[in-house]
């Protein structure tokens, strides 16, 4: 049987206000019991990183929904390998309280793991 | 089999919108079911009841319409999203004291445990409009 839901993040967060909305409909999904997996790649790995300063552009940060991910039961995240390695990135940027992060070499065999797969 | 979609564009910012109008019409022409459409992100611009494009260029608003009274299918459109972009019902509008609502008739405004739900007891979703 293939799981559930995956919320995939794909967009630098404030370029693109799919970032912050993906973010929500995975709190949403949560709260209704249906814990999603969540899988950052491409530019969303941008949302997970430290020290963001995101009132420099009047924009509310990230922050507060993913460190929300752990309360409402999502306990894991799935990034992407090779888009940190593309952009130069190393997993030690990367300062989530409460959430384990499971680095994945293969994303399309993770993605085919999933019933529905929510791309944002 | 049971099939929910995903709008997240607006109607005439791309062909993404009248493509997912297109698909949920060839849904309910070949018997499937169709359960629901999330209109999310500018998406929820297809509820608005007030543009009016050039007579010659397509109107996606009526076709949703008509799909809506023919199958029953559910509109909903994020009241999150809405309100952000100002999409609001009648009681939205008075309630946050806006000048105008706009919300189509045929659509309601919903939250996002009705994407959550959707995907829970749709055989297929399928997203319109999301990132290249």
């Amino acid at each position: 049987m293939s799981l559930q839901t995956l919320i995939l993040c794909r967009r630098a967060p404030y370029g693109s206000a799919l970032a912050r909305e993906g973010l929500e409909a995975a709190l949403a999904s949560a709260a209704m019991d249906q814990i999603p997996d969540l899988l950052f790649s491409g530019d969303g790995i941008f949302q997970l990183l430290d020290n963001q300063a995101p009132e420099e552009i009047q924009q509310k940060s990230l922050l507060r929904n993913l460190q929300a991910l752990p309360l409402f039961g999502v306990e894991r995240i799935h990034i992407c390998q090779q888009s940190l390695n593309r952009r130069g990135i190393g997993v030690d940027a990367i300062a989530l309280p409460g959430l384990e992060l499971t680095l994945v070499e293969d994303t399309g065999a993770l993605i085919a793991r999933y019933q529905h797969v929510l791309s944002f | 089999m049971k099939f929910s979609l995903v709008v997240y564009s607006a109607p005439h910012a791309g062909e993404s919108a009248a493509t997912a109008l297109r698909f949920a019409q060839a849904v309910a022409r070949q018997g499937h079911q169709l359960l629901r459409v999330f209109f999310y992100a500018d998406g929820v611009h297809n509820g608005s009841a007030l543009p009016a494009p050039p007579q010659d260029e397509q109107n996606l608003l009526r076709p949703w319409q008509l799909l809506q009274r023919e199958t029953g299918v559910e509109l909903v459109v994020c009241i999150a999203a809405a309100q952000r972009r100002g999409v609001l019902s009648q009681s939205e509008a008075k309630r946050l004291e806006r000048p105008a609502a706009n919300l189509a008739e045929g659509f309601e405004l919903g939250g996002l445990g009705q994407l959550a739900d959707a995907s829970a007891h749709s055989d297929r979703l399928v997203t319109f409009g999301g990132p290249a």
